[in-house]
């Protein structure tokens, strides 16, 4: 880490974005440097406009305002907050006087440790942890320093203190020493306050964004408007896809308020002065295509191939330890089963949208986006303009659970504001959302397990069928990032492999991942086949975990029934590795009085580590003339240091909730490769009157921050499934539960 | 033509009768706080209140609120001079992503304003409408009651 102090120029030709908000106002500007082989001077040069606008993570401006760029995109998960903590307790300051503000896209911004500005895999903390308060901590120290020198004193006799030097009974706030700390060099690895002095790191604070979203400021992506901004709705082939062959279009063309209809990649445009006036003609457009593989493919024979590959393929090693198949033979008794979970929607509450303008050799494009470089190398595709030609606006987002990582949405509405020559906002319907989205992967696993004779489990083999995600991303998004991570030759290659690349040559963790790791088994092997009708796939909330958890966690309690153990005391026997583990497993055994349930309440008991936090949950359901209700979900977490307590607890509370959903209802089916769930009476979710009280536990902890926003999914599931089988004696191995059991 | 009072405005507007009163306050008056989910009527998010009820506006005729009261979430509260479930939402860390609440807190200002002092069922039955993907419910169920204990509801 290194730092840089800039005088901010006034150059008046700045076009970044964040001209118009904040470093007009001059004063102490921090950076990062950007990579190992840019120049130091290139980045000291007051004249670098261009560098120097767009990277600035930190600025005190004379007249003491302090920006912060958010490097990390909000979608609910706190980062706004949480990452503005972490300034704010080097800085000295409340976070509350911070100023926040989306960032643009540049390398500074890229998530620490990857080549890639994006948002996920739960890691924002925990990646920024060290990084942000760094900044901070340099920033602070050179206020000291100028002000030290402004002041004739000693730098040691100043106190910082809530965004005020003090000395001998006065105050002076930070701006004063703006400007001169910014003609001098950044101190580098400033030492960080210790845990025990953190003022606002580990206390629950209302988040900074909450105002801005209950009365209505907060800006999402489709409340972006201007002057001369047209509306889009897209038809696309109902096979994703497919491409256009024919079409009439006259009808759509004279509907009211319509300017122009218009082809691009996958499907016809239709361009209006208002959305609803789009979205009424794209219906009086009448189009034939050009189907896709996938057409040929539906929801039953997708299951019989997938069975068939389980059957007779043996796929390919993703991991194993000793011996599994002669365990297997010298095991006491053997237990077999096969599980199942099916594609689901992320269906975010925010549609997806875009708004794209291209004007004088220029793109602009204002999306809530996951990975705003993605969107902008997407953009640079479809407008047929350089990278630095394309500016990326982030807003809030309604929702991402992964969805947003993929830019497909963008490459849309660049195509139809490049064709139709005006500035467009494409906002996609449900029914869209619902039908052209990026799933999550179906799946079959087969489970099998050799108890010994004390009723320990001896091996453990997994396989999995189902598609890749990984390689569907490349697919995705490859030639839009490919350029900043790869040697040109080798990415112009990559990107034509596209799909194949990948999938056989690397078996993808996230298929497999939270299939094995949790326990102390001596003998495993976990494999792999892929089978793949093409339906897009991508990063769904906890990506494999949401699912593999369910399957390996529901196994582990066949096996404590078969081996008359208590399921808890059964995790404990094989997971004494796991000191986090254990202890939430005991917390939220203790909280939720597991085994202790009155009469007529049924528990069930799941337990999962997933992007390196350990999560143990307890359900609590009855069931009542044959329907089940849900009452309590007991959940306790170790995710190392907590810097807002509260919003552990919220995130907690939103993986359960998704977690129910997904496992009541979310199931996505294909008829001819056509998605058949269109909305909300279709592809449910889970309502107020369903939501059971939940209670969670923080393990304190003092070692570094792990993921906060999707490990608290997984356990759900399985934990939900654990407490049917004690209510009902009933299994049940393949999700929404709701097909096997009904609920209320 | 049609005229309707919008947030205690007298506003009119020459959209085609059919147009649902979602698109015209977001698009025509750009009003931008309630939301669009599902323009079915399923989700809430785009909830206002028309002559005092909390209704669907993505599949209401703009024709259908001629002559009446519509609120929207722009004329509940601001940070300035808020609606008491508006401050209630902070102090529970309500919103996540936030999309949703526009039309969460137009629902429970309604029932509020029929039922001040609302049990659990009530608040269920009358949220029931508003779906959240982030899994809010549990606080927007504490900040109701919070509110309404308080008696400062309406």
């Amino acid at each position: 880490m290194t730092g840089r102090l800039h005088e901010a120029p006034s150059d008046p030709f700045r076009r970044q974005v964040l001209k118009s908000i904040a470093l007009a106002g001059g004063g102490l500007v921090a950076t990062i440097q950007l990579s190992a082989c840019a120049s130091a001077s290139a980045l000291a040069s007051p004249n670098d406009a261009g560098g120097l606008t767009n990277n600035a993570l930190l600025q005190i401006t004379p007249n003491n305002e302090i920006h912060f760029y958010l490097p990390r995109a909000e979608m609910g998960q706190g980062v706004f907050m949480g990452l503005t903590t972490l300034i704010a307790e080097e800085l000295e300051v409340d976070p509350g006087l911070i100023k926040v503000h989306h960032a643009s896209v540049h390398e500074a911004f890229r998530k620490p440790g990857s080549r890639i500005q994006y948002t996920g895999g739960s890691t924002s903390l925990s990646a920024h942890f060290v990084q942000l308060r760094q900044v901070a901590a340099n920033v602070r120290e050179s206020i000291r320093r100028a002000a030290a020198e402004i002041l004739n004193v000693s730098a040691s006799n100043l106190a910082l203190q809530n965004g005020q030097v003090l000395f001998q009974g006065k105050s002076w706030p930070y701006g004063r020493f703006a400007t001169e700390a910014a003609k001098r060099r950044l101190p580098k690895d400033v030492a960080l306050k210790p845990a025990n002095d953190f003022r606002v790191i580990g206390q629950d604070r209302p988040r900074l964004d909450a105002w801005d979203k209950v009365t209505s400021q907060a800006q999402f992506g489709l409340d972006v408007d201007f002057p001369g901004l047209f509306h889009a709705a897209l038809r696309r082939c109902p096979a994703t896809g497919g491409t256009v062959k024919s079409a009439i279009m006259d009808k759509a063309a004279t509907a009211p308020g319509v300017l122009k209809v218009v082809q691009i990649f996958n499907g016809i445009a239709v361009v209006a002065d208002n959305h609803w006036q789009a979205r009424q003609a794209a219906e009086l457009l009448e189009i034939e295509w050009n189907q896709p593989e996938l057409a040929t493919v539906s929801s039953p024979e997708l299951r019989l191939e997938m069975e068939r590959a389980m059957a007779e393929e043996d796929g390919q090693k993703a991991h194993s330890e000793g011996d599994a198949d002669e365990a297997l033979e010298q095991a006491d008794r053997v237990l077999e089963a096969t599980y199942w979970a099916p594609y689901l929607a992320h269906a975010t509450m925010e549609p997806m949208n875009c708004t794209a303008r291209i004007q004088d050799g220029h793109c602009d494009v204002w999306v809530g986006s996951q990975m705003p470089d993605g969107a902008l190398g997407m953009a640079a595709h479809h407008s047929g303009l350089s990278r630095d030609d394309v500016n990326v606006h982030a807003t809030f987002m309604g929702g991402g659970f992964g969805r947003r990582l993929s830019s497909d949405f963008v490459a849309e509405a660049v195509a139809i504001a490049r064709a139709s020559g005006v500035p467009v906002q494409l906002i996609w319907s449900r029914e869209e959302d619902i039908q052209y989205d990026r799933y999550r992967p179906v799946s079959l696993v087969r489970l099998r397990a050799g108890l010994d004779r004390e009723g320990r489990i001896s091996a453990w083999t997994a396989k999995r069928v189902g598609p890749d995600v990984a390689a569907h991303f490349a697919d995705d998004n490859l030639e839009t990032i490919a350029p900043e991570f790869l040697p040109w030759g080798l990415s112009d290659w990559a990107c034509k492999q596209g799909y194949w690349l990948f999938e056989d040559f690397i078996i993808n963790p996230a298929s497999v991942h939270g299939l094995f790791g949790d326990y102390d088994i001596p003998h495993q092997d976990i494999r792999h086949a892929s089978v793949d009708p093409k339906l897009p796939i991508g990063y769904w909330r906890s990506v494999g975990h949401s699912f593999n958890a369910f399957f390996a966690e529901s196994f582990i309690d066949e096996l404590a029934h078969s081996a008359n153990q208590d399921p808890l005391a059964f995790r404990l026997a094989h997971n004494g590795h796991d000191r986090r583990m254990q202890q939430v497993l005991r917390i939220v055994a203790d909280k939720a009085g597991w085994g202790k349930a009155e009469t007529g309440r049924f528990q069930g008991i799941a337990a999962h580590n997933a992007f390196e936090t350990a999560v143990a949950q307890v359900v609590e359901l009855s069931l009542e003339d044959g329907t089940i209700r849900l009452h309590k979900v007991t959940c306790a977490v170790d995710c190392g240091t907590v810097v807002n307590p509260d919003i552990v607890r919220a995130q907690m509370e939103s993986g359960i909730i998704v977690g129910l959903t997904a496992a009541l209802y979310g199931e996505i089916t294909i008829d001819n490769g056509t998605v058949v769930q269109g909305n909300f009476h279709d592809y449910e979710m889970l309502r107020m009157d369903q939501a059971p009280d939940i209670e969670v536990v923080i393990v304190p902890s003092d070692s570094a921050p792990t993921g906060v926003g999707e490990p608290g999914l997984p356990p759900l599931a399985p934990a939900l499934g654990n407490a049917m089988f004690a209510a009902t004696g009933k299994r049940l191995r393949e999700l929404p539960l709701s097909r096997h059991v009904k609920f209320s | 033509m049609i005229s309707f009072s919008l947030n205690g405005r007298v506003v009119d507007t020459d959209v085609s009768p059919e147009t649902p009163l979602l698109w015209v306050v977001r698009d025509v008056f750009k009003l931008k706080g309630s939301k669009f989910g599902c323009g079915a009527g399923l989700c809430g998010a785009c909830t206002m209140h028309v002559d005092g009820d909390a209704v669907r506006t993505c599949i209401l005729p703009v024709s259908d609120v001629a002559g009446q009261d519509v609120k929207t979430i722009e004329g509940l509260g601001s940070r300035e001079n808020p609606h008491p479930l508006q401050r209630a939402w902070v102090e529970h860390n309500v919103p996540q992503c936030g999309y949703c609440q526009s039309g969460q807190l137009m629902s429970a200002a309604a029932l509020l304003d029929q039922i001040p002092k609302p049990d659990v069922t009530e608040i269920n039955e009358a949220m029931r409408g508003n779906i959240c993907r982030c899994g809010t419910y549990g606080r927007i169920r504490k900040a109701i009651q919070s509110t309404a204990l308080k008696g400062d509801g309406a």
